[in-house]
């Protein structure tokens, strides 16, 4: 249900971006979102439909990258893979790990006719 | 032609934040951006808190709500101003809502701001106001699934108050799970259970206010400790 917010500020990045650079048409989008995020792309892609229709950005193709999640436990000295509702360290159950990657959702690149 | 970018995508909504975090702390405020699922409580917390931090200092409230302006009325008495933001269709506040807000408000003369965001438990969560602090409010009849269920906003929460805790009794639930399920994202948010109602929690809960405000304002502003 979060896509449809994300979408609509996704598509302010995007007008922000195309009017600096003089875009008048979108063709694809780079969008690179951690697993955390929980962001499912069918509906991602629906949502961003919604916020792009009669812009500039219509009928763009949406490239989704998913960003695994990885983590750190200075315990151990050792990385894993958290689940998304559990960062404990799986070899020693540390509760204080480090995220290093797998929370955020980046616009990577956009490709347009100028 | 094709354009780099690299950019995260919330950065314009972080730029506002932390602008009005700014704002929060030349006025001396801590900000609380209060966090729940439709009425698990919070309007009703900051009914119960409002008079009993009275002497910590005034307070200001900033109401989002899809629709009506009920909860700011339940608060009028209480605090010293209280701004309503209708979000219309939007599930969650952002930054420049509260940012459009702070002109009208008179932080000079408050101790805490209190953003009572709109009823839901995952948008909110994503979206930094600026707040010093995400309180996230977890009540009883919700079931003690919730926390695995929704894990970012749990993950960001600085305190989660498990509201209604009066009620226990009459759902089967297992406190101990929360607790661990809490544990597993972050390592840090105590897990207060509070009652509206029977007044549990509630000393601890106006502690934890101070020592925060303590903490994030500092010991020397306006109105600490007196
Ligand atoms: N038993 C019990 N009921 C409570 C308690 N706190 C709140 N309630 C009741 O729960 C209902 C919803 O409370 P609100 O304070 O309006 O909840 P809210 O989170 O502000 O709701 P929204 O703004 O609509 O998301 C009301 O009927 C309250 O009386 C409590 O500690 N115990
Ligand atoms: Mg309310
Ligand atoms: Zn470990």
């Amino acid at each position: 249900m979060h896509e449809m917010s994300l979408a609509s500020a996704l598509m302010d990045e995007i007008i922000n971006i195309a009017c600096d650079n003089n875009v008048v048409r979108i063709e694809e989008i780079e969008l690179r979102i951690g697993v955390l995020k929980q962001v499912v792309p069918e509906v991602m892609e629906e949502a961003f439909r919604a916020a792009s229709f009669g812009t500039l950005a219509e009928g763009a193709t949406l490239r989704q990258i998913e960003i695994p999640a990885r983590a750190f436990c200075s315990r151990c000295d050792r990385e894993f893979s958290p689940a998304v509702n559990d960062f404990l360290c799986p070899t020693c159950g540390e509760f204080s790990t480090t995220l290093l990657e797998g929370d955020e959702l980046l616009l990577g690149s956009l490709t347009c006719v100028t | 032609m094709k354009i780099n970018v690299v950019k995260n995508v919330l950065q314009a909504n972080d730029i506002v934040a932390d602008k009005n975090r700014r704002a929060f702390q030349e006025g001396q405020v801590l900000a609380i951006n209060l966090i729940s699922s439709p009425g698990s409580g919070k309007t009703t917390l900051l009914e119960k808190t409002i008079p009993a931090l009275d002497e910590q200092g005034p307070s200001i409230v900033i109401v989002g709500d899809l629709q009506t302006t009920r909860d700011a009325e339940r608060v009028a008495g209480s605090a010293l101003q209280v701004t309503q933001i209708n979000t219309g269709m939007s599930c969650h506040l952002y930054a420049n809502q509260i940012a459009e807000s702070l002109p009208g408000l008179d932080l000079d003369q408050a101790a805490f701001l209190f953003i009572e965001n709109v009823g839901n438990l995952v948008c909110p969560g994503e979206f930094d106001l600026g707040e010093n602090l995400k309180v996230v409010l977890l009540s009883i009849p919700e079931g003690d699934d919730k926390v695995a269920k929704y894990p970012t906003v749990f993950r960001a929460a600085d305190l989660v108050l498990l509201t209604k805790i009066d009620l226990l009794g009459a759902f089967n639930y297992d406190l101990v799970r929360v607790e661990e399920d809490l544990r597993k994202l972050n390592p840090v948010a105590p897990l207060l259970p509070f009652s509206a109602t029977t007044g549990q929690g509630m000393e601890e809960w106006l502690g934890w206010l101070k020592e925060q405000r303590g903490t994030k304002v500092g010991a020397q502003a306006k109105f600490f400790n007196a």
